[in-house]
């Protein structure tokens, strides 16, 4: 099955934020009403951005950035949410395989299985899922983006065949709900193939108009994003990884000490196992 | 609009000025990313960087209030610029479709003569009271032959053409000028001028977007008479991707407008009757337009069709030819006498109103100087509140800081269904009808308006006939049948579009009214909208075309979408469309064709393309002129109906930081001020404030501030203000202010942003700050009302609040 | 045979309940580090048991070094005191270890070098395990992503190590058939003289002189 993709365009974006209404709407993620009492984060710090992070119930927000170079102001708009990538660290750190790729290509996972460790949080190189936590107990559950397919596509239990057709005749519907807010097209959802082939359509126009850094992020980047961004300047200046990788520690955690400690451990039952036969077969002998 | 939303992606320049599209309509914006997409250029004139700006080519800082002397120096560039490359321009569209040939009374004066003011002032300039400033009009007119006809100089050389007055009177308006008022800067005016003059080539197309930000000003009505002026220069009226289109903030706004939301109006914008209208022929001659010229169309030749139709929309059977068809069953008010929101809330609060019923508005957080409209409430008798929610207006009696044991105000609080909860019909900017479904039952009790306003007019009928009563008539001799129990929505529909009497058969457009009462129509525009099944049997609901839901493109494959729901007029997408053509009848832009003559086309040639104004041949083959509703044919860019001059004339708001740069005439000379005393001078108040709204909320908060979701996204009033500012006042991003103007003030959260610069002008720095509005003591998220520091005054032809435009000072809470 | 008092009361009471503390902490680790296992953490609950176990393994020991300062002082200060005796019996040890070769064996006190070593693994990974463990617990929502992560790093690393050496120590107490006597050591405290003598030749002098 052909992986999907979300691909998002910064220069046509106009921040209305309808996406991150509709996506919690949709996902029926609960809001931080404002009131004196239930603090801070719910109040309006200065900006137009708010709540102001990501949240367990926050799965996708605006990010606005105010450049100003040469007198020329510019307000930039960033979609802050999962990437969904090829190469991905949750994926990689999650102990019990709770976080896996769907058959869309998208970072699925299964919240009953959660087991609240939060590997994934420090592993994320776009620093995107969120747990809710009691710092006493430690009980957590992660959460993050689903691109509304984790959930439904778990819910219609449709082999991949199925999802293929039901998407090729229910193109506009079956699509995630930011995508389908979107007022001003900034949006799209399809093929990744054929996103990544607009997206870089989409990109040689912007440079042609002057803007030289316009880039496709996450075209190759991590393997692959299924998120893809049309930035209209290096992704710095958005906020974004240059050059996002999975973290050394992920590396040696994941790729090094797993191993090692299974190796040692192994090592260990084996050689003690071992001792236990000569030591006593010699012992017992001098004892005779 | 003049053109359609969907028609934005037709053009090749478009200017936002007074308005936010991106923040405030955002689906819209769509259409303005496809012209992107084309190569369009998107020009953002605004107070400060906005959401459409991050999004637009060029952004131009503008002070607010001085939209006249911005486009006036654009005005001024492009008549300069026609006499050095007259190519770039469409000279005969200027020459043969708008007024400017027209010679003027040769004792007009105008403010480069008059020291800011035009011929024909009386009263001093310094008096306040409205009724005592007001100009003589005689020298504006036209000077006519002995038929009446305009008198005309094609080569526009003569001093008294409109075309010479307009250049002397902008040629004042340079770019230094520009700058002195607006604070623009003088290159990024010039880019804009050049950006936006560009679309005055034969075959290119520029639009202005406006809103609130545009109108909300003493002197607004001249604010888009201004637009007019360039537009008309620039050849961008009539044509595809072209006009002036007013951005109107609710799905229906467009729709209460047309059904006479403002009072000096009854449905399709017929002329309110005035107490010296004792005769319905009395009425019919002060309200229809005359013209004597042959090649004039002058549709509201028709008025008397449309009023008697009305008549008998409305009295049925006791409109009579007898009784002048139930004229005198209508109220008049006083000739000369102000009804607009701002009288109304002073007789409130002077006791001469003693009831209100608001229905889905919220003027306790809307209205201008809110503390003032509060408190006018607290006076009445009685109030009727129709809304969703619970609103600030319904709880004015227990806001906080009032005994409630103090207020006699009996208040009703009817609760209604929402839009989704009922069937019938909006219309939008586009001038589109669309049919809507019931998609949900409403909550609890709640009924659609339709129900309510059929059990109260029921009722009335049965009180006024049992107890009689001032007026009786006016309500018991009503034509009122829609249905036992509930009122049927296609019923009041189908009496809107209108009855041939004698058939009992709907009229299929407002060609077909009469004005001898055997037609009924109530509201001629939108005559055509309802007709027989038979005349459009693929309607989902036949004969209903504002059910329409075909996504054809439509003829000529320019997005007007012909067969999509219904537009007014006559399903004309884009209205004043022959003057997108040649005197040939072929289109300017061959691109982007309206309308084409196609001599082919039944037995004497016709058109294809959209809805033409009117069928007539092109000029060149004996037809009339484009503008149909305008009684000489020809589009005004000379006006002599203003209140307040025949061109637009810079002044400041009624609190400006600055004198006036053009003349020493500071304000405009016959707007209407209400309360002088609650004036803030720059030396208190040295700030300029306006007031504006957020993609997220929505008005006056009663739907959004209810919704826990959006809330969370914007959820407090805040102070947008530039670094530069906050420095000088020792406020912090996110600290909580104190706004103060002459009304009152406001504690909000202080957005300290790059986006808004002081504006440098004639060497002294302006601050200005801005203030959403939405919030008020009422729902799940409350706080303080922008409104608290709006002043009264309005402007001088629409009495229109002067909410974008005024003093303030602002410090660390 | 008469027998000699090893262990103490309270270090034994220490003793099995930092066992207890451990083996929670081991097996509710263990199922993070074995995917197959995931499945028994779903919905945290190893996590809450996993916190009841680090508070007691952090708290047995502190309580202890209030109420006998002086033995974990004494504890600490064998275990840092190494000598030519300790060289000795790591080069005999192989052959003492899998074959009872007692003849290169130099005498040990009452802490021998193994002990020793069990001590120093104990002090340094514990510690380790306590810091990185109170880091990725309470500073989990406040701390920079990159030292979470390495934080579970060195928490695996010292797992990795306390646990292989847990299976030594476990090894030799229940099964090494030249340790028979450890059991009765750390359960009723005691040791046989003979097994003090030849297990720990140095410290037995010492009591026995003592005792003279």
């Amino acid at each position: 099955m052909a992986d999907k993709a979300i691909l998002y365009d910064a220069s046509k974006c106009t921040a209305c934020r309808g996406c991150q209404v509709m996506c919690k709407q949709w996902n029926e993620n609960d809001e931080v009403i404002p009131t004196e009492e239930n603090g801070v984060d719910s109040r309006n710090w200065g900006s137009y951005e708010n709540p102001k992070d990501l949240s367990p119930t926050t799965w996708l927000k605006m990010r606005f950035t105010e450049v100003e170079e040469n007198g020329q102001m510019r307000w930039l708009f960033t979609r802050q949410a999962c990437m969904h990538c090829t190469d991905a660290g949750c994926v990689q750190v999650c102990p019990n395989g709770s976080l896996y790729h769907n058959d869309l290509g998208f970072v699925a996972y299964n919240k009953d299985t959660c087991t609240g460790c939060g590997y994934c949080i420090d592993a994320c190189p776009f620093g995107i899922p969120r747990s809710d936590r009691n710092l006493l107990t430690g009980i957590a559950k992660m959460d993050k983006c689903t691109a509304c397919t984790s959930q439904g596509y778990n819910r219609i239990e449709a082999t991949a065949a199925e999802a293929d057709a039901m998407y090729e005749s229910w193109k506009g519907e079956l699509i995630p709900a930011c995508v389908k807010a979107c007022p001003p097209g900034a949006l799209k959802y399809g093929y990744r193939d054929t996103l990544v082939a607009e997206g870089r359509a989409r990109v040689d126009y912007l440079k042609s108009q002057g803007r030289g850094n316009a880039t496709l992020y996450g075209e190759n980047e991590l393997g692959g994003l299924h998120v893809m961004y049309v930035l209209e300047d290096s992704p710095d200046v958005y906020g974004l990884p240059v050059s996002p990788s999975i973290s050394a520690a992920t590396i040696a955690w994941k790729d090094v000490i797993q191993p090692v400690g299974w190796a040692v451990g192994g090592l260990a039952i084996v050689g003690l196992g071992l001792n236990w036969l000569v030591a006593r077969a010699n012992i017992n002998k001098e004892a005779k | 609009m003049t053109n359609h939303w969907n028609d934005l992606a037709n053009s090749d320049v478009l200017m936002a000025i007074g308005g936010n599209p991106a923040e405030n309509h955002p689906a819209a914006f769509g259409h303005i990313t496809i012209a992107k997409e084309r190569g369009a250029k998107l020009i953002s004139v605004d107070p400060r960087f906005t959401r459409t700006s991050s999004k637009a080519d060029i952004y131009a800082p503008i002070r607010s209030g001085t939209d006249i002397a911005f486009i006036g120096g654009m005005i001024n560039y492009i008549l300069n610029d026609i006499e050095s490359n007259p190519g770039n321009y469409n000279l005969t569209y200027i020459r043969e479709y708008t007024n400017a040939t027209f010679l003027i009374n040769p004792d007009y004066k105008g403010p480069a003569d008059l020291e800011g003011l035009f011929s024909g002032y009386s009263g001093s300039s310094n008096e306040i009271d409205g009724t005592k400033r007001n100009y003589n009009k005689s020298t504006w007119q036209f000077q006519r032959d002995e038929n009446g006809i305009p008198k005309r100089d094609m080569t526009m050389k003569d001093p008294n053409c409109a075309y010479q007055l307009i250049k002397k009177h902008f040629e004042r308006y340079t770019p230094e000028k520009v700058n002195a008022i607006c604070g623009t800067p003088i290159d990024t005016f010039l880019e804009v001028c050049r950006t936006f003059a560009a679309s005055g080539q034969v075959g290119k197309s520029g639009t202005i977007l406006y809103a609130m930000g545009t109108t909300q000003h003493t002197y607004g009505a001249q604010n888009i008479r201004s637009y007019t002026i360039l537009q008309l220069l620039l050849a961008n009226i009539g044509i595809a991707g072209g006009g002036i289109n007013a951005m109107r903030g609710e799905s229906n706004v467009q729709g209460s407008t047309d059904y006479c939301l403002l009072y000096h109006i009854i449905p399709g914008y017929l002329k309110v009757p005035v107490d010296s209208d004792t005769t319905l022929a009395k009425y019919i001659t002060r309200t229809t337009p005359t013209s004597n010229d042959p090649l004039s169309l002058n549709w509201w030749k028709n008025t008397d069709k449309y009023i008697v139709s009305l008549l008998k929309a409305w009295y049925g059977d006791n409109a009579t030819t007898s009784n002048d068809f139930g004229f005198h069953y209508l109220p008049k008010i006083t000739s000369g006498q102000d009804y607009s929101h701002i009288s109304l809330f002073e007789a409130m609060n002077e006791g001469v109103i003693k009831g209100l019923m608001v229905w889905g508005q919220n003027p306790a957080v809307g209205g201008p100087n809110a503390d003032l409209e509060r408190t006018a409430m607290d006076k009445l008798d009685w109030m009727v509140v129709s809304d969703i929610w619970q609103t600030e207006t319904a709880n004015h009696w227990k806001r906080p800081g009032v005994n409630p044991a103090e207020i006699g105000t009996e208040v009703f609080l009817l609760p209604a269904k929402n839009s989704w909860e009922k069937e019938g019909s909006v219309t939008n900017s586009s001038r589109w009808m669309q049919w809507r479904y019931k998609a949900a039952d409403g909550p609890g009790e709640a009924e659609d308006d339709l129900w309510m306003l059929d059990k109260l007019a029921k009722r009335l009928m049965q009180l006024y006939t049992d107890e009689g009563g001032p007026s009786a008539e006016c309500i018991n001799k009503l034509d009122w049948d829609y249905g036992d129990d509930h009122p049927d929505v296609h019923a009041v529909a189908k009496e809107i579009n209108g009855y041939d009497l004698t058939t009992g058969k709907l009229v299929a457009s407002f060609s077909g009214l009469k004005a001898d009462g055997t037609t009924s129509s109530g509201n001629w525009l939108y005559c055509n909208s309802y007709v027989e099944p038979d005349a459009e049997p693929d309607a989902p609901i036949p004969g209903n075309r504002a059910s329409r839901r075909n996504l054809d493109d439509g003829p000529f494959n320019i997005g007007l979408h012909a067969k999509w729901a219904w537009c007014w007029p006559v399903n004309r997408r884009i209205i004043y469309n022959r003057a997108s053509v040649d005197l040939d009848g072929n289109p300017w832009d061959a691109e982007h064709p309206v309308i084409k003559w196609n001599p082919a086309k039944g037995d004497s040639g016709g058109w294809d393309g959209d809805v033409p104004d009117g069928g007539a041949a092109p000029m060149n083959q004996g037809g009339y002129y484009p503008f149909i509703m305008k009684a000489d044919g020809l589009s005004n860019m000379f006006g002599p109906g203003m209140a307040d001059g025949p061109l637009p004339e810079h002044y400041e708001p009624w609190e400006a930081p600055i004198d006036n740069t053009m003349s020493k005439q500071k304000n405009n000379p016959v707007f209407k001020i209400w309360r002088p005393d609650q004036q803030g001078t720059p030396d208190k108040y040295p700030i300029v404030c306006s007031t504006y709204r957020v993609c997220e909320h929505w008005q006056g908060g009663q739907m959004t501030r209810n919704m826990p979701w959006v809330i969370e996204a914007q959820p407090e009033p805040f102070c947008e203000m530039s670094e530069e500012l906050a420095e000088e006042k020792g406020i912090a991003n996110g600290d909580k202010v104190i706004v103060e103007s002459a009304r009152g003030q406001v504690k909000f959260v202080a957005l300290v942003t790059k986006r808004f610069k002081p504006f440098k002008m004639n060497g002294s720095t302006v601050h200005q700050v801005g203030i959403i509005w939405h919030w008020g003591y009422t729902g799940l998220s409350t706080g303080d009302s922008a409104n608290i520091l709006t002043p009264h005054v309005g402007d001088a032809n629409t009495m229109i609040p002067e909410y974008k435009a005024f003093l303030v000072n602002v410090r660390k809470a | 045979m008469t027998q000699v008092e090893k262990y103490k009361k309270p270090v034994r009471i220490l003793h099995w309940i930092h066992l207890v503390a451990f083996v929670l902490l081991f097996l509710t680790g263990l199922v993070l580090f074995i995917p197959g296992l995931g499945f028994l953490a779903e919905d945290s609950w190893t996590r809450v048991i996993h916190r009841i176990g680090a508070a007691v393994f952090i708290i047995a020991p502190l309580i202890y070094l209030i109420v006998k300062p002086k033995s974990v002082l004494h504890g600490i200060k064998m275990a840092f005191t190494w000598g030519s005796d300790d060289i000795g019996w790591i080069k005999a040890l192989p052959a003492y270890y899998f074959k009872g070769d007692e003849s290169k064996m130099p005498p040990q006190g009452e802490m021998n070098t193994g002990q020793k070593l069990w001590w120093l693994i104990v002090l340094v990974f514990g510690f380790l395990l306590v810091i990185s463990g109170l880091i990725m617990w309470f500073a989990k929502t406040s701390a920079p992503p990159a030292l979470l992560q390495w934080m579970v790093f060195i928490h695996d690393v010292s797992f990795i190590v306390a646990g292989a050496m847990f299976f030594v120590h476990i090894y030799n107490g229940l099964f090494h058939p030249l340790f028979n006597e450890a059991w009765s050591a750390i359960y009723r405290g005691t040791i046989s003289e003979g097994y003090a003598k030849k297990h720990h030749g140095k410290w037995y002098a010492e009591l026995s002189k003592g005792k003279e």
